[in-house]
């Protein structure tokens, strides 16, 4: 072959794979600081919010630790695959039901689920044990639907998840001895620390980070760009797929726990069509191919509503009250992701991740 | 990209300032209103809202509650669960003494447990489900209107004593815990019933949204005979639907429902309704057996431009007038002595029926309901009915 092309580069010595081979970590090392910074940015949000010392204002900036470790999920399928997901919020749901299944007390819980087997009702554990346990339960069952969705693409892979979404939702909405059925499910424990959700959050972004410079994020990533030389490399597309799937899924799981505890009630129509636009919203206009679009679109997003809603509730000027029409906070919100996505059609970040070089994206 | 950060990081610091808590005062009594200004609670939430405001303005009028004035905070809850929760919170910074949630238990429940949490008074406006309470919430929280159980209980009881209804239907729509609560009064009725020789001849169910129930209907049509009433635990929006397929079927059975049905703004779907039965705690008709509360309606309507369009006004005011004499009587407004004297009341009467609270059900079950009857589009309040006996825990909380 090399007599007849010439132009192709000399047999490479063993010697010169060695060297080209890079070191073990190198990858790691060069982008660690992503996920650093992603995490200095949460741990300056919690603490500004310390030194507030409003018990509203930390709700919200806990809503927004949650959303990030959702919005972390999703990108860790949607970012890396390419295939948008419309029914990762179904497992968030999962783990939400784990959460109250394994952490409401059981006099309560054997009212409430009578369906449930009796080693469950009896069992009541810290909420950070069971918050691990919904996530791997909600891993499981990312594990058992993505063997089949992984196997499509495209559209009909997007179209399947959210399939799934309505199947979860409409068993966790009639399954009443197990789940309470469309009832407000209450008791459990409700956390107000921040930082529960803050180290949740941290765990996510590094988790992400990891998968996304593993063999697996990459291989996933070149998939996702050109899924035809990938394959012919011998990737094994859906196998990738499930990989991230079971680990986006996972990191929902999580999200869904910590979101029952952070207000105490889960019903099914919480984890529905709303959740899921919000999050998907969040991942778009932060950047879907970025971790630092994900995180940021969150942190920006939840900005912009809060100011909306504070700009809803009326401001004082020194004597003149000014307040926006009620409802407008949605108008608006809608307008500024139209123009980001007119102006950035790949998300504020796009491809590319914050760090404290100039970086050419991955 | 630095920009981008420093442009959040700024409005999140203005954010922070906006949310800064005011500072505690005691020369003054607050009351947080932690209920829906937007969304679709919005239209249960601000009319028992409006009602509880003209109970404020009363009690300022009269001098206040302990000498004090009664100031009001609200935050929104945007029809949302999490929102609810910060909307609690931020009532309690603001220093609220009495926090207000929403109508429904779903969606009052975050800023409840949040006000529990405080070791505060919560108040739904006016939901009907058991869990509003000590069972959902906790010790401090208490619900201004009546158990669902209890109005269907009344219907059923009130329906064979008065109009000898023998034979009864029960069609329930099982999208809420209101309409399930309304058909676990009947069940619970149904039996003491059936003893003095009534009879269940069937039961079905549907959901709010389903667009037809014809299948439901050709099974009453398929009885033997037609049913001398049906029980129907539904509301809106679907509950229209339902009645009108029901009528134009050709089946002019009593209908009796719970007090979600109440108001006539609906009723111009379903021309000339006839023969249908609802339990109110008030008339907005103008033909309250009690001359004070058609007064209320006028003041109501001073304030908001509007009458009533249902009965669910009415908790309210029910609500700040239960509260500020429990406080009278605590002669403080700490939560516990407040929580003691309300469970002192029994049979306290209000402007809108009397109330009950015990240790043990900070809600209604058993309390006087008027009987609203509309003929040929026209509601009117014929009677009146109190359950013989009160409706036991056990069977409200199965």
């Amino acid at each position: 072959m090399s007599a007849a092309s010439p132009a192709i580069e000399p047999q490479m010595t063993t010697g010169a794979i060695v060297a080209k081979t890079p070191r073990p970590f190198v990858l790691a090392r060069r982008t660690i600081i992503t996920p650093i910074l992603l995490s200095l940015l949460m741990i300056a949000v919690a603490l500004l919010t310390m030194m507030t010392g409003s018990r509203p204002f930390n709700q919200v900036i806990i809503d927004v630790f949650l959303r990030v470790i959702l919005v972390v999920g999703l990108y860790v399928f949607i970012g890396n695959s390419g295939v948008l997901s419309f029914g990762h919020i179904g497992f968030t749901c999962l783990g939400a039901y784990v959460a109250a299944w394994l952490t409401i007390n059981p006099i309560m819980k054997k009212m409430a689920f009578s369906g449930l087997p009796g080693w469950l009702i009896k069992a009541q554990m810290p909420y950070w044990e069971a918050a691990i346990i919904a996530a791997i339960f909600a891993g499981l069952a990312a594990l058992i639907f993505g063997r089949i969705l992984m196997r499509l693409s495209g559209i009909a892979a997007s179209i399947a998840t959210f399939a799934m979404l309505a199947m979860i939702n409409t068993i966790y909405s009639n399954w009443e001895t197990v789940t309470g059925g469309t009832s407000s499910v209450v008791g459990i424990p409700i956390i107000r620390s921040i930082w529960p959700y803050l180290i949740a959050a941290i765990i996510s972004i590094f988790i992400a980070w990891a998968h996304a410079i593993s063999r697996s994020g990459l291989a996933l990533r070149a998939a996702r760009d050109e899924p035809t030389a990938a394959a012919a490399s011998g990737i094994d597309i859906p196998r990738e797929r499930l990989v991230a799937f079971v680990i986006s899924g996972a990191i929902m799981g999580l999200g869904g726990a910590l979101m029952a505890h952070s207000i105490g009630v889960v019903t099914p129509d919480t984890f529905y069509l709303g959740l899921t636009f919000i999050t998907i919203a969040m991942l778009v206009v932060g950047g879907m191919g970025s971790l630092s679009g994900g995180v940021i679109g969150v942190v920006f997003l939840s900005a912009l509503i809060q100011t909306l809603r504070w700009l809803e509730a009326g401001v004082s000027i020194g004597d003149v009250a000014f307040a926006i029409p009620k409802g407008l906070q949605e108008i608006a919100l809608g307008i500024i992701m139209i123009i980001i996505l007119a102006l950035r059609p790949a998300g504020v970040f796009g491809n590319r991740e914050i760090s404290l070089t100039r970086n050419r994206g991955d | 990209m630095i920009n981008k950060l420093k442009i959040t990081t700024m409005t999140m610091l203005f954010t922070a300032t906006a949310a800064f808590p005011a500072l505690a005062d005691d020369s003054k009594i607050v009351v947080g209103f932690a209920t829906a200004e937007s969304g679709f609670m919005e239209a249960y939430d601000k009319p028992a809202t409006d009602a509880a405001l003209i109970r404020i303005d009363e009690i300022n009028a009269a001098g206040g509650l302990l000498g004090k004035k009664i100031e009001v905070v609200k935050a929104d809850t945007k029809s949302d669960r999490a929102e609810g929760a910060k909307a609690g919170l931020s009532v309690l910074d603001q220093g609220a003494d009495l926090v207000v949630v929403s109508c429904d238990y779903d969606f009052g429940s975050p800023a409840a447990l949040a006000a529990e949490a405080a070791g505060k008074v919560s108040f739904f406006l006016c939901a009907e489900s058991v869990k509003a309470g000590i069972q959902g919430v906790g010790p401090h929280s208490f619900s201004a209107s009546v158990l669902a159980a209890v109005q269907g209980a009344t219907m059923a009881e009130w329906a064979y004593n008065k109009k000898e209804a023998k034979t009864f239907y029960r069609l329930l729509d099982s999208w809420t815990e209101y309409n399930k609560g309304i058909c676990d009064g009947f069940d619970w009725m149904m039996p003491k019933l059936e003893a003095k020789g009534a009879k269940l001849l069937g039961q079905d169910t549907f959901k709010n949204d389903d667009p037809s129930i014809a299948a439901q209907i050709s099974r009453i049509k398929a009885l033997p005979k037609e049913p001398d009433a049906i029980m129907l635990c539904t509301m809106m929006p679907g509950g229209v639907s339902a009645i009108k397929q029901i009528r134009a079927a050709g089946i002019n059975s009593m209908i009796l429902n719970g007090s979600g049905m109440d108001g006539s703004y609906w009723l111009s779907a379903v021309p000339d309704l006839s023969n249908f039965y609802v339990p109110v705690q008030g008339s907005i008709y103008g033909d309250d057996p009690n001359p004070e509360v058609t007064k209320f309606n006028a003041a109501y309507k001073a304030k908001t431009g509007g009458d009533p369009s249902s009965m669910y006004v009415y908790p309210g005011y029910v609500m700040i007038d239960v509260w500020a004499k429990a406080v009278e009587r605590a002669k403080s407004i700490d939560a516990d002595a407040v929580v003691a004297e309300l469970e002192k009341m029994k049979n306290e009467p209000t402007l809108f029926g009397s109330r009950t609270f015990t240790s043990e059900l900070h809600h209604q079950n058993q309390t006087k309901y008027l009987v609203a009857d509309t003929e040929k589009g026209k509601p009117a309040i014929i009677d009146s009915w109190t359950i013989s006996e009160p409706i036991p825990l056990d069977a409200l909380l199965k």
